[in-house]
């Protein structure tokens, strides 16, 4: 009998007992799609923490004033520093040769005027590292220059938000603002680069270090970015700024050094777990809908014990009866698996509507495995009905009633 | 040569006897039979309910193997043949027409019909030619595309008639066709059975009545699973 044949004498007999079949394969639907929406809810997280953490490299390093101590006792005082200045952001630029960019920031808030127009903003003051360390770029004009840093100049960068609330969409360039009441040259309009961890990064301007620190009166930074010129570097990269710190800080490590993309993949380790873990429970599920297509199918085999006699006696071979019902469990445990998949498919775009900040996705493997898996239980457990099918004695057979 | 082919048996049992094992008693089925049954002959098996006339004809059939003896088909000894073995003889020399029909009910005649042919791997378009080539041999064409619980007692076993035709076997083995039919059914079915013999169908007719059984050209008789006369048959029976 060809495979063809097979198909369609299972279609016909799903076909005569719609609701049951429509039943059994609820079972594996439910599964199937349970499996693909728990997993593209975990995927969702994933993507909706990596979103928040975009564009912040994988071989960066962040140097912060204060050390986290994780263990006890009392915070040293005395000859440490405490902050972090621009001497050691010097430090680490001459003698950090595993670094790339150097990159210290000063952090404040101010009052942006143009005109009768004003905006309070965050205001960091950088170098011209910082663009290529945090990967935030102009779009027109220039970024901060060294010659900028060294003068003390007073230009800055708008970011896309801040532009438009003073601008609109005037020309920005060359124009003068006043920051804390002081006049600063527009040089430069940053590219839009969206909300982070719930901070707008287009609602920054951008200026000097050295001019902020006038600005701001303080000569402590708000953190120094390290990039870490071979990604293989990471750590003695960490090692190597630490020992330098060290040493300019009196030997007092009154500073932390965090490795914020270790940190991250070490979150998404977690993550990828959480959605294996959600994964597998949905496929208990669909185990559950397998045992209801065993059940079924034994009932099947009971019923047409008759029609089993009657194929024997016409010349149906063992193998043809074992096929046929083992190709009716997995058609059932199949059809399932692809209701499944779109109804999965469905609930995802349904909490993708209804919840637009979480980013699910469905990973392709997660609908290959689904899929397989459904089709997998079908003939799973399939088999025993149909190896008790095929095992009918002809005589017997046709004699039931 | 064709009259050497016509004496050399189609079925030939030597000493097959049967024994079922029900619990721990041993049920006699058959004892020592010895049949010979030659191409284009017409028999009917006589014998009262618990003979073993339905024994013999699993024999026959292919459906169930001698427990002991000599059961040949075509000079094919059967009793040592595989259960896919079996079927495959079941499939090409055998044609069944049983009392009951057995005819799958959500299938239209020609499907039924075209069940064997399934089993025989031919393809689409022959089956059908074929089907529709024995359907109207026992000329019930016109029902082709009937379900087959859509139709009478008598038109159902002309298509279970039809679906024993279609592989052209070399046995036909029609167990109390007549059973579930009416008298003016059962006796059109006579007729096409007779008909196809004189075209050439070895018949093998089991009944337990004497007015069907007469419709063939020989009898034999059975009775407590031995063949008997038919002298002997009508003593035992009184």
């Amino acid at each position: 009998m060809s495979p063809l044949e097979f198909v369609r004498v299972a279609l016909d007999s799903l076909r005569t007992n719609r609701l049951r079949s429509a039943l059994t394969m609820l079972g594996v639907i439910i599964g199937v799609a349970a499996v693909i929406l728990l997993v593209a809810l975990g995927q969702g997280t994933k993507n909706y923490v990596e979103e928040q953490f975009a564009g912040l490299g994988a071989n960066i390093l962040i140097v912060t004033p204060g050390k986290v101590e994780t263990k006890g006792g009392p915070p040293i005082i005395g000859a440490a520093k405490h902050k972090l200045t621009l001497d050691d952001s010097r430090i680490l630029e001459k003698k950090g040769y595993l670094f790339s960019g150097v990159a210290p920031v000063v952090f404040g808030a101010a009052e942006v005027r143009l005109a009768s127009r004003s905006r309070n903003v965050t205001v960091l003051g950088v170098t011209k590292e910082f663009s290529d360390v945090r990967n935030i770029h102009v779009e027109v004009g220039n970024f901060v220059t060294d010659s900028d840093v060294e003068a003390k100049r007073r230009v800055c960068m708008l970011g896309r938000t801040v532009k438009r609330e003073l601008f609109g969409n005037a020309n920005a360039l060359g124009q003068t603002v006043k920051i804390s009441g002081a006049r600063f040259r527009v040089m430069g309009v940053m590219e839009r680069k969206g909300v982070s961890l719930g901070f707008d990064i287009d609602d920054i301007v951008f200026i000097p270090v050295r001019t902020a620190m006038d600005i701001f009166d303080t000569d402590a930074l708000l953190e120094i970015l390290l990039s870490v010129r071979n990604k293989n570097d990471i750590d003695s990269g960490k090692e190597l700024a630490r020992s330098l710190l060290f040493k300019n800080h009196n030997r007092h490590e009154d500073f932390t050094i965090t490795n914020q993309a270790a940190m991250l993949s070490s979150l998404f380790t977690i993550l990828d777990t959480l959605t294996y873990v959600l994964g597998g429970i949905a496929a208990i599920s669909l185990l559950v809908g397998g045992i209801g297509i065993m059940n079924i199918m034994l009932v099947t085999v009971k019923e047409r014990t008759n029609e089993i006699g009657i194929r024997k006696a016409v010349g149906a071979r063992d193998r043809d009866i074992l096929l046929q019902f083992l190709l009716e469990s997995t058609t059932l445990s199949a059809a399932g698996g692809i209701g499944g998949m779109l109804l999965g498919t469905l609930g995802a775009g349904i909490i993708r509507l209804t919840v637009p900040k979480l980013p699910v996705a469905i990973p392709p493997w997660a609908i290959v495995l689904a899929f397989t898996f459904s089709v997998f239980v079908g003939i799973f457990f399939g088999v025993y009905p149909a190896r008790k099918a095929a095992a009918l004695h002809p005589i017997e057979a046709l004699r039931y009633e | 040569m064709e009259s050497a082919a016509a004496s050399e048996p189609l079925l030939r049992l030597r000493k097959v006897s049967k024994i079922y094992e029900a619990g721990a008693q041993a049920v006699v089925g058959l004892t020592d039979v010895d049949l010979d049954i030659f191409p284009g002959d017409f028999l009917a098996v006589m014998g009262p309910s618990g003979s073993g006339k339905s024994t013999l004809m699993n024999i026959l059939g292919c459906l169930d193997v001698p427990t002991s003896g000599a059961y040949e088909i075509k000079g094919v000894p059967v009793s040592s043949l595989s259960p896919e073995a079996l079927a495959d003889l079941r499939n090409r020399e055998i044609g069944f027409i049983f009392q009951v029909f057995h005819l799958l009910p959500r299938y239209t005649a020609q499907r039924n019909v075209e069940l064997p042919l399934l089993y025989a791997g031919v393809a689409r378009e022959e089956r059908a030619k074929r089907a529709l080539e024995a359907l109207r041999a026992v000329g019930i064409e016109g029902r082709k595309d009937h379900l087959s619980n859509q139709l009478s007692g008598g038109q159902k076993q002309k298509v279970a008639i039809a679906r024993a035709l279609v592989n052209r076997p070399a046995l036909l083995l029609a167990d109390e066709p007549t059973g579930n039919l009416d008298s003016k059914s059962g006796e059109e079915l006579l007729a096409i059975l007779a008909r196809l013999n004189a075209d050439g169908a070895t018949i093998v007719l089991v009944t337990h009545d004497l007015s069907i059984a007469r419709s063939a050209r020989r009898i034999v008789y059975i009775i407590d699973g031995r063949l008997v006369t038919s002298e002997e048959f009508r003593e035992m029976r009184g």
